[in-house]
C-alpha cells in the first residue's frame, strides 16, 4: 500500500508540480512499482475524462434576455448610487467630529501623562546627583514648626553668608 | 458612433476600451462572447442552474462596475472567470457557515476511506460518447463535496497551480493536494460504479 505522501507525490508528478530531481525519482519509482503505475494511470484517466467538459455548456437563456437582465441591474445600481441622499455638512460634522474629538482628547491625556512622567523622572534624577562636595546646615524652629536646610559647596571658599547677615541673626 | 456590427468584429481589447468609455453596446458584445464560459464555470462549482445563472449575471454587473480596474495583465476572459469564481466561493462559504459541519464532511476533508480504496484499473470512460461521458461526469461531480469539487474545477478547468488554488481558497498547498487527490479518486470510483450500474 502506497503511503499518503507518496500518493500525493505521484499526483504532483502527473500535474507537473515536481522539481526536476523529484520528478526523476518518481519516474524511477514508477519503473519499479506496478502499483504506483496503476494509481498514476487511474489519476491520468480521471484527468483526461474532464478535458472539454465545460466547453459543451450553453447558458440556458437567449442573448437578448440575459443581456436585458444585466443592463437593468447595471442601470438600477447606478441610479441607486446617484440617488444616494446628500449628507448635509452638520450631519457630516456630527458623524466625524465626535469620534475625532474623542481621539484628540485621548491623545492630549496620554501626552500630558507622558510629559508628567518625564518631568518626575527628571526630578528624581536630580535628587540622585548628591555630590560629596556638598554640605548642609539644618535649622529647626520648634515654635513655628519650621525646618530650614542650607546647602553649600565644600570647595567654595567664600563665606557661607555675608558677615552682616550673620550679625543680624546673632543673639544680642 | 460605434454600431453593433462594428462590435462583432472588434477584438476583446477594443471592446474593453470602448466599455471603459461607457459604451454599453461594446460591453454587451463582451457578455455575448464569454457568457457560456462564465455560466459553465458557475455551474461547475455550484451544480445548480438557477444559482449559476444568478451568479454569472452578478459577475457581469460587477465586471462593468470594476472595468476601470482591469489593466489587461490577463485576458478579459480570464479576468471574468476569476470574478465569477470568487463570487461562487463567497456563496459556498456563506452556505458552509449556515450548516453545521458533519463528521462525514470531516472524514472527507482528511481523505476518508477513498484514499485507500483499490485502484480502478479499467478506464471507465473509454468508448463513451461525449454526451454520455458528460452526463456521467455531471453525476460524479454532483456527489463531491463543495471543497473537493472546487479544487478539481480550479485545477482541471481553470488550470490553476496548487499554490494559486491555495491562495484563492485560503488554505494550505497540502490541503489542496489532498483534496485534489481525494476528489480524483472518488471521481474514478464514481465513474466506475456508474459504468457497472449501467451495464447491469
Amino acid at each position: 500500500m502506497i503511503n499518503l505522501d507518496s500518493q500525493l507525490k505521484l499526483q504532483a508528478y502527473l500535474d507537473g508540480e515536481l522539481a526536476v530531481e523529484e520528478a526523476a525519482e518518481v519516474s524511477g519509482w514508477l519503473d519499479r512499482d506496478p502499483e504506483a503505475r496503476a494509481l498514476l494511470n487511474e489519476l491520468r484517466n480521471t484527468k483526461a475524462a474532464l478535458v472539454g467538459y465545460e466547453s459543451a455548456f450553453r447558458l440556458p437563456e437567449s442573448r437578448e434576455f440575459f443581456w436585458s437582465k444585466i443592463e437593468r441591474e447595471i442601470e438600477k445600481q447606478e441610479a441607486a448610487r446617484e440617488e444616494a441622499p446628500h449628507v448635509p455638512w452638520y450631519v457630516w460634522l456630527q458623524r466625524h467630529f465626535f469620534p475625532l474629538s474623542g481621539v484628540a482628547l485621548l491623545s492630549c491625556f496620554l501626552g500630558v501623562l507622558f510629559i508628567e512622567s518625564g518631568r518626575s523622572a527628571g526630578q528624581f534624577g536630580e535628587m540622585e546627583m548628591a555630590s560629596d562636595d556638598m554640605g548642609s546646615y539644618t535649622f529647626r524652629d520648634q515654635n513655628d514648626k519650621v525646618t530650614m536646610v542650607w546647602l553649600y559647596n565644600h570647595g567654595d571658599e567664600s563665606q557661607f553668608t555675608d558677615p552682616s547677615s550673620v550679625a543680624s541673626v546673632e543673639p544680642e | 458612433m460605434t454600431t453593433k456590427a462594428d462590435h462583432s468584429s472588434a477584438s476583446d481589447e477594443q471592446l474593453v476600451g470602448a466599455s471603459k468609455r461607457g459604451d454599453m453596446g461594446a460591453f454587451e458584445e463582451l457578455v455575448a462572447r464569454h457568457r457560456d464560459k462564465i455560466y459553465a464555470r458557475a455551474f461547475s462549482m455550484m451544480r445548480n442552474e438557477d444559482e449559476a445563472l444568478d451568479l454569472s449575471q452578478e459577475a457581469w454587473v460587477k465586471s462593468w462596475q470594476r472595468l476601470k480596474q482591469f489593466q489587461g495583465e490577463s485576458s478579459f476572459g480570464t479576468w471574468m472567470t476569476r470574478i465569477v469564481i470568487n463570487l461562487c466561493l463567497d456563496q459556498l462559504r456563506k452556505r458552509k457557515r449556515q450548516r453545521a459541519e458533519s463528521i462525514e464532511e470531516m472524514n472527507e476533508e482528511s481523505g476518508g476511506a477513498e484514499r485507500q480504496m483499490p485502484v480502478v484499473t479499467v478506464n471507465p470512460t473509454e468508448g463513451l460518447e461525449r454526451a454520455e461521458l458528460r452526463k456521467r461526469i455531471d453525476q460524479a461531480l454532483g456527489q463531491l463535496s463543495h471543497e473537493h469539487r472546487t479544487v478539481m474545477v480550479l485545477h482541471e478547468f481553470e488550470e490553476m497551480e496548487y499554490k494559486e488554488i491555495a491562495r484563492t481558497m485560503g488554505c494550505s498547498i497540502g490541503t489542496v493536494m489532498s483534496r485534489l487527490f481525494y476528489a480524483r479518486r472518488k471521481m474514478a470510483a464514481l465513474l466506475a460504479n456508474l459504468k457497472t450500474e449501467d451495464s447491469k
